[in-house]
């Protein structure tokens, strides 16, 4: 290899050489859609000049397929995390991996949209609620509508195996008397598929392949603005939450500029910006942004965090049982 | 009268095939079996021909070497004639001769391996450098593969639905490809190399095309042009209704993009075997009185068996290792293959996840590797003795068809290359999903997030540029010496080296990127750091898989040149770094510039192995397209697809534009 190196090292030298020097750049791994990830971290940038910020961005179940597969090899790059639900950070926590933090701007948040440790912040509020093409016969109301056979073969929904939004949607519904896994059964009976990330289920409706999805809430009312033929409602049943919680990791290289991302995330100036991309803020006293309905008449459904911690796994299996996908 | 002069003219003028009797196995001939090569850019070896000299075969070595036809149809190389001695007896070096080099030494001295002028570092360095990039790995793999068969976790994995299901998806997608890719490579290869259509460069331009795009590119591009909302369909009013499903994503789908995709591999190997097509004796049939179907039947179809049936294997396999395709098409409709499973497996990272990866990427290799016998034992057991003139004109003319003839064949190249082109174009232009392209809707804003906003475009463009580069240029510091050395020796140490550069590149890329995950994810030894993660692991795993494209040009420009030249300066007493600075490298630099461009523009297009080895900061552009669909936005991944064809076309046209310099048989759309 030092042979094959030394050769590399003439065109390195040529000036073509931009790796990411980690030393002064924080890492940052999330779950947010490329434009929205681009967006923070430029408002970010703009906060805190002098601070160089590189970025992935996968679904929260393959960005920490990703960073386990770095642990095990001893090279985590990551050095903070904003990923799409708390039960994943809560397993971060337990397993020692996540850098307590107590942030002064905790203040303006309700107790329970952080870890009392600081291990990690909730920084808006993502439903999943249904989005329909405008063009579809039915207008949906309630989850059950997706399994009547108006809308056989015509409904989509993200796969938990790949988002972490969708993991805490099937956990919540499979809770709730009236809907639980024989809701799930039913969707599969009726034909309905599970696949990929919100990404693709935005695109499936959007494009007229699928005429229902079960989607985030902040995508459709999005897409709609820019003149995409869609709708989305919250179901009468309600709808499951997750929070996008940021947290840093124990193994970062950047504490200091990590410090700074999680402090401007949830001040007030890095929550206009989450409004700003349509998100629900999770700060108290930040108005919501345009499309959507008050934030009192948004019905969230609870979700039992430390069950979820527990039974992910399983969960995982039961889904992939019933949409037979792996 | 230049060198240069003298090979152009040799290459334009057509003069008979001789028979060469003369014995010797150049040390080629084990690697020819491994020459297919099994992945999307399998089709590349076909850039290396490297002229052989026409001979057939000799009969003392008829078991070890392949007829000159069938080598040619393996190389797709259009043969410059041969004056074949000189007046005192000697074979002259003048034209290429493929694996032919050594016999020049052993005609004069009966000494074996090394010979005379090599320096003392040349093979220790060449066979480092081979270990180093394609024995650790992948005995690494093997060794993962094996102990996870012993270890019982195998048993688990191999018998789990989902492993079925991906291996019985990965057969047929790559079997229905591999039908497709027959029926359109042979449409075009016998219609180019047999008729007197016109505009044939630029057909085959054009028809190549599929080959370089990078495969999730073109899985995107089909998939904006079919639809319920597919911007082009909607303009012209043609969209099919709500809910229909896209048709696309379906095994069906899935088996006709690899066969779009892998078709130039069929005709390249076609078209090389028709080329070589005897026109006297087509033309004495007909005075004979035999109809064109007589003779495509008794004489065409014969002589382009051999290199359907390893251009259809080359497809097979090049299908078996496809990663883009299966990946945009397969998992929103739920079908995994094999490399996709790779993928979701990596992906959902898991105690066992090394070994159940190495455990699949065995069971790829292993039906790569029957695909790659099946093409050897088509093509070993044939030998024409080709008699008489190959000459440039076309053996059937078309007359009044032939305008019918070119229109089919245009209208094809419009429906599985332009039509698609086009709609990736249009929906890289709307605003949102299912809004129809208009004047009022168009927007450039996609453009403008790509290249001015996004910092993953940035990263991924300077990442492959880097690593493309990296490659291109890095690697002829190996392919030099390492074609130096083997036209230099024959032997068996030479055969084993030629084998181990083929070996990583006839694999597919998938199987690869494991083996380096393997190799590198503990930390290295003495250093104590850890590639799996950096762009280095990506570098190295690129060396080794492009080895073997960067060496064959080359190879070609070291076999046709006259080794008098070297042995004079050797004789003058200069030694060997005054020799390659002074001699060798002159001559060989347009075939290094070759190397590079090719290497360049499959490494600044690769996805597969970048898919499994990319982190923070080292996406490359495969990667950036493949998770900008992923993330939702796929009008961006529509514009960031668009600059990299535009970028693919000019790497070509910049090919084209160099081509009177290149050694034979470089380019594959010229002939």
């Amino acid at each position: 290899m030092k042979t094959l190196l030394s050769a590399v090292a003439a065109a390195a030298v040529a000036g073509l050489m931009s790796t990411a020097a980690y030393a002064e750049s924080l890492v940052l791994y999330t779950s947010q859609p490329n434009e929205d990830a681009q967006a923070t971290v430029d408002a970010f940038k703009a906060a805190n000049p002098g601070v160089e910020v590189e970025w992935v961005r996968e679904g929260t179940t393959k960005i920490m397929a990703k960073l386990m597969a770095e642990i095990e090899a001893g090279n985590p790059v990551a050095d903070v995390l904003l990923i799409a639900d708390t039960v994943t950070m809560q397993r971060l926590k337990e397993g020692g991996h996540l850098l307590p933090y107590k942030s002064p701007e905790a203040a303006g948040y309700d107790a329970a949209l952080y870890d009392a440790d600081g291990a990690y912040y909730s920084t808006k509020m993502i439903t999943t609620g249904i989005v329909y093409n405008t063009s579809a016969e039915m207008k949906p109301e309630g989850w059950q509508d997706l399994a009547k056979p108006e809308a056989k073969g015509l409904v989509t929904m993200p796969s938990p195996l790949t988002s972490g939004a969708a993991l805490i949607h099937a956990e919540t519904l499979a809770t709730i008397p009236g809907l639980g896994w024989d809701y799930y059964k039913a969707l599969a009976e009726n034909g309905a598929t599970a696949a990929g990330g919100n990404g693709g289920v935005l695109k499936a409706v959007a494009t007229g392949e699928k005429a229902y999805g079960m989607l985030v809430d902040f995508m459709a009312i999005r897409e709609k603005a820019k003149g995409a033929p869609v709708e989305f409602v919250f179901p009468a049943e309600g709808v499951s939450a997750v929070t996008e919680p940021v947290g840093i990791l124990k193994t970062a290289k950047n504490v200091d500029a990590a410090k700074k991302f999680v402090d401007f995330l949830i001040s007030e100036e890095g929550q206009k910006v989450a409004v700003k991309m349509g998100y629900i803020p999770a700060r108290n006293g930040v108005a919501l942004p345009e499309g959507y309905p008050a934030r009192e008449t948004i019905k969230v459904l609870p979700v039992d965090a430390a069950a979820a911690v527990k039974n992910s796994e399983t969960d995982l299996k039961t889904f992939s049982g019933i949409f037979g996908t792996n | 009268m230049t060198r240069a002069d003298e090979i152009a003219r040799s290459r334009r003028s057509s003069a008979p095939a001789e028979a060469d009797a003369e014995g010797g196995a150049g040390f080629l001939e084990p690697p020819r079996r491994f020459l297919s090569r099994a992945r999307r850019f399998g089709p590349l070896r076909f850039f290396f021909g490297g002229g052989e000299a026409a001979e057939s075969l000799p009969p003392q070595t008829a078991s070890a070497k392949l007829p000159d036809a069938l080598t040619r149809t393996l190389r797709g190389v259009e043969l410059p004639a041969m004056p074949h001695v000189t007046e005192d007896g000697f074979p002259k070096a003048k034209v290429p001769r493929g694996g032919r080099a050594g016999r020049w030494f052993t005609f004069r001295s009966l000494r074996r391996g090394s010979v005379s002028g090599e320096p003392a570092w040349l093979l220790p360095f060449v066979l480092g450098a081979v270990l180093l990039l394609s024995v650790l790995p992948l005995a690494r793999l093997a060794g993962a593969g094996l102990s996870g068969l012993v270890g019982g976790e195998a048993a688990r994995l191999i018998f789990e639905p989902a492993t079925f299901a991906a291996l019985r998806n990965t057969l047929v997608t790559a079997t229905g490809g591999m039908v497709v890719s027959l029926l359109l490579g042979s449409l075009f290869a016998f219609a180019v190399a047999l008729t007197d259509i016109r505009g044939k460069l630029t057909l085959s331009f054009a028809f190549m095309l599929p080959m370089m795009i990078p495969p999730q590119v073109t899985a995107l591009a089909w998939v904006e042009m079919s639809g319920p909302a597919s911007p082009l369909l909607k303009t012209l009013g043609l969209a099919p209704p709500l809910g229909s499903p896209q048709p696309l994503y379906s095994l069906s789908g899935i088996a006709l993009l690899l066969g779009v995709q892998h078709a130039p591999l069929v005709f390249l190997a076609l078209k090389a075997g028709l080329a070589a097509s005897p026109r006297d004796g087509i033309e004495a049939a007909r005075l004979a009185g035999a109809g064109p179907l007589r003779v495509f039947r008794d004489i065409v179809l014969p002589l382009g068996l051999p290199g359907l049936i390893a251009g259809g294997a080359i497809a097979f396999v090049s299908g078996i290792g496809n990663f883009g395709i299966p990946a945009i098409l397969g998992i929103p409709a739920g079908i995994e293959t094999l490399p996709t499973l790779i993928f979701s497996r990596l992906a959902s990272f898991g105690a066992a996840t090394f070994g159940e990866i190495a455990l699949i990427s065995t069971l790829i290799a292993a039906i790569s590797a029957g695909g790659l016998l099946v093409q050897q034992r088509a093509l070993s057991g044939r030998d024409y003795r080709l008699i008489g003139h190959t000459g440039a004109r076309a053996a059937f003319a078309l007359g009044r068809l032939r305008i019918a003839v070119e229109a089919l064949l245009w209208a094809v190249l419009a429906l599985v290359l332009v039509a698609p082109l086009l709609a990736l174009v249009a929906s890289s232009l709307v605003p949102a999903y299912g809004v129809p392209l208009n004047l009022k809707t168009m927007s450039l804003s996609a453009y403008g997030e790509i290249l001015f906003r996004q910092s993953i475009t940035l990263t991924a463009l300077k990442n492959s540029l880097f690593l493309a580069s990296a490659a291109a240029l890095g690697l002829l510091a190996v392919t030099v010496p390492a074609a130096y050395l083997l036209t230099r020796r024959s032997g068996a140490l030479a055969n084993l080296i030629a084998i181990l550069i083929e070996i990583p590149y006839a694999l597919p890329g998938i199987v690869l990127a494991v083996a380096f995950i393997l190799t590198f994810a503990a930390p290295l030894p003495l250093i104590g750091l850890s590639l799996y993660g950096t762009i280095w692991i990506i570098l190295a795993a690129y060396f080794s898989s492009f080895l073997a494209v960067s060496l064959k040009p080359v190879m070609s420009a070291f076999l046709q040149m006259d080794p008098s030249l070297e042995e004079a300066a050797r004789l003058a007493g200069a030694g060997f770094s005054r020799r390659m600075r002074d001699v060798l490298l002159p001559l060989i630099a347009p075939a290094a510039g070759a190397s590079v461009i090719l290497v360049f523009l499959i490494a600044a297009n690769e996805l597969t192995v970048s898919a499994l080895l990319w982190s923070a900061g080292t996406q490359t552009l495969g990667v950036a397209i493949f998770n900008l669909d992923d993330s939702g936005s796929s009008d961006l991944a529509s514009a960031l697809s668009v600059l990299v064809v535009v970028l693919v076309i000019a790497l070509m046209a910049a090919l084209e534009f160099f081509a009177k310099y290149l050694p034979e048989g470089v380019l594959p759309w010229r002939h």
